[in-house]
């Protein structure tokens, strides 16, 4: 953010209109949304432009609160009519007494995280159930393109080269059931799709799966 | 109703335009007014100000509350050669986020207050001289009271939002526990739920300038005379307050006051609030070196000092003491959790209707941490509430400044 200008001629606007949501994400919004229940408390963190939690009230009509970090996705966010914070995720669950919400939802935002454990551990507190998403870093053509390109993976997920990227923590499927078990965490769902993000992937997932998604309780 | 310009013809396209020239209103209530502590007066004066027009439901109104040093007067010009307009003129106006295309925009001098409104400088009909100190005491909540009578008597019916900064958003907050099914939106900023330690501190320095000047008098003096020193040293203590260090030394540095016209630099800088351009900085280094070897030591020397002491000057000439000492005591006293045994949860579980809170990174007199706690005090009971944080670093003062993301959000919330 840059400090105010000294003469700003025209009012901006809220947000910039938004990008058609990608068909990829659709199929991850669905599922979520069916394992939402009406009229809950739901939190999500990392809320972006608020894109899923509009897609929960609206489908769902639950009570929605949203973290961010950022001033013009949460901007964007209050223009949907949605309640967001804006401010460090743990340090807002930290005001919230244990399981306040029924669900807590971390969708495609553990791999940005400083402490997954932390925060994932601290969702768990705060919520019935939480729900975690995230892109399968071990999905078979990134595992090939690693090992025949010997380059930072580029593709759709992936978008930019190294040196203009954010430091990240990619996660795999076989990462995340580890952290699960060794957390004494329950897995008590679990999706993972195919590369195209909508069919199920029924087999080795760790490899042929793009996209999984978890929900878990402890 | 003022003849404020609401002509919607003529700024029906999308550059923003101007509320033009206002004209204040004064509303006398002729009831008895009993104040929080139980003292009565037999009635009340509270001047305001219009922009836009009420609707037929009268229901798109938004109320703004000033701050302690501000006025009814927040947008438009009162005279055509006006060099200033209102002190949120930047935000309110057609096509302007608070837009008076849409919105009947209504602000009023608080109770306590000495722009127009009933406070310890207005006349007691019984002795024919100023209240001074047997003005009742007032609270926040005595000044949202006050206009709600005045809201009333206009026949409106609900409001659309309630906006402030700093004392004005302790009032907003009032304003949602108080009269919960007639608020509905509510956006506060660059306040706090509970005056701290500190910035009851600074209010206690501001006030014993005040009664140590012996014009004072124990608050009875004349109406054009009073402790003018004690009031300009309050003045320039609580408007570093308001600033940050980054943008004193930005607007300020070390640079000393121009040897041939030491006012001509002091109206540059009023005149650019983000602070002047480079070649106008340059000059005034050139200057400000060749000032360097003055001796006199203790007149003023710096363009910090000059402009501090502009502020107190042009303040005195603007504020009542006794109102300063009231309105001050009137935010110490502010503690929503108090009045719940405690709880600000338990004070806010009134509230119904949606809150923005805004805080400002460098704001350290209602700090990003002051502003956290309302919102997540609002979330905890279960309310629609957001917070947002600009990052600037032009302290509290912040929510004041040009800034289109601000605009942005004031906007999107007031569409929702």
């Amino acid at each position: 953010m840059s400090a105010p200008t000294r003469h700003a001629s025209r009012p901006a606007l809220v947000a910039a209109p938004l990008p058609l949501p990608a068909p990829k994400r659709t199929v991850d919004m669905q599922i979520i949304a069916d394992w939402v229940e009406s009229g809950t408390r739901v939190l999500d963190l990392g809320c972006g432009r608020g894109s899923l939690l509009d897609f929960l009230v609206q489908t769902k009509g639950v009570q929605a609160i949203g973290v961010d970090l950022e001033f013009n996705r949460i901007a964007a966010s209050v223009h949907k009519g949605l309640s967001v914070y804006q401010g460090d995720m743990k340090q807002f669950m930290s005001a919230f007494p244990e399981k306040y919400f029924d669900r807590v939802i971390c969708s495609r935002t553990v791999q940005e995280l400083q402490d997954p454990s932390g925060v994932i551990l601290e969702a768990l507190r705060v919520g019935r159930a939480v729900t975690v998403g995230f892109v399968n870093h071990a999905f078979w053509k990134n595992r090939t393109a690693a090992l025949f390109r010997g380059r930072k993976l580029r593709n759709e997920v992936y978008t930019t080269e190294w040196f203009e990227s954010r430091p990240t923590n990619p996660v795999s499927i076989a990462d995340f059931e580890t952290f699960c078990a060794a957390s004494g965490i329950a897995i008590t769902r679990r999706v993972f799709l195919r590369g195209n993000w909508r069919q199920p992937c029924r087999f080795a997932p760790n490899w042929f799966a793009g996209y999984a998604l978890y929900d878990l309780t402890k | 109703m003022t003849d404020a310009n609401t002509d919607p013809e003529g700024t029906a396209h999308d550059a923003p335009g101007e509320v033009g020239l206002v004209v204040p209103q004064d509303f006398h209530c002729r009831e008895p007014f009993t104040f929080d502590n139980g003292q009565t007066l037999p009635g009340f004066i509270l001047r305001y100000e219009t922009y836009g027009e009420l609707n037929e439901a009268r229901d798109n109104v938004i109320v703004i509350a000033h701050a302690l040093s501000g006025d009814h007067h927040c947008a438009g010009i009162h005279a055509p050669g006006d060099r200033k307009p209102g002190w949120w003129n930047n935000l309110i106006g057609p096509g302007k986020a608070v837009d008076t295309r849409r919105f009947f925009v209504f602000c009023a001098n608080v109770l306590g207050g000495c722009v127009g409104s009933s406070g310890p400088s207005s006349l007691n009909p019984d002795t024919g001289r100023p209240y001074g100190l047997s003005f009742p005491f007032v609270t926040i909540r005595d000044m949202v009271r006050a206009q709600k009578i005045l809201l009333d008597h206009l026949g409106v019916q609900a409001l659309h939002a309630v906006i402030g900064g700093s004392m004005g958003g302790m009032q907003v907050l009032q304003w949602g526990i108080d009269y919960p099914k007639f608020t509905r939106r509510m956006i506060a900023m660059a306040t706090t739920a509970r005056e701290s330690a500190q910035a009851i501190a600074f209010n206690e320095v501001g006030r014993q300038a005040i009664m140590q000047d012996p014009a004072w008098n124990r608050g009875d003096y004349p109406r054009d005379g009073g402790p003018r020193v004690g009031l300009a040293i309050a003045r320039m203590m609580a408007h570093i307050t308001y600033l940050s260090d980054a943008s004193m030394d930005r607007k300020f540095g070390r640079r000393t006051v121009a040897k041939d016209d030491p006012r001509r630099s002091r109206r540059l800088l009023e005149e650019t609030p983000v602070g002047p351009s480079d070649e106008q900085l340059a000059n005034l280094n050139r200057e400000a070196t060749e000032e360097a070897d003055k001796p006199d030591a203790f007149d003023v020397k710096f363009e910090v000092e000059s402009y501090l002491r502009h502020q107190g000057e042009s303040f005195i000439n603007r504020f009542d003491a006794n109102s300063y000492l009231y309105i001050t005591r009137a935010l110490d006293h502010f503690d929503l959790a108090a009045t719940a045994g405690g709880s600000l949860e338990a004070a806010l579980a009134p509230v119904e209707a949606e809150t923005l809170v805004v805080g400002f990174t460098s704001d350290w007199l209602f700090t990003p941490e002051q502003n956290r706690a309302v919102a997540l005090a609002l979330l905890r009971s279960g309310k629609r509430a957001s917070y947002a944080e600009l990052d600037t670093d032009l302290g509290h003062d912040s929510f004041l400044l040009e800034s289109p993301e601000l605009y942005g959000l004031v906007r999107g919330f007031l569409e929702r």
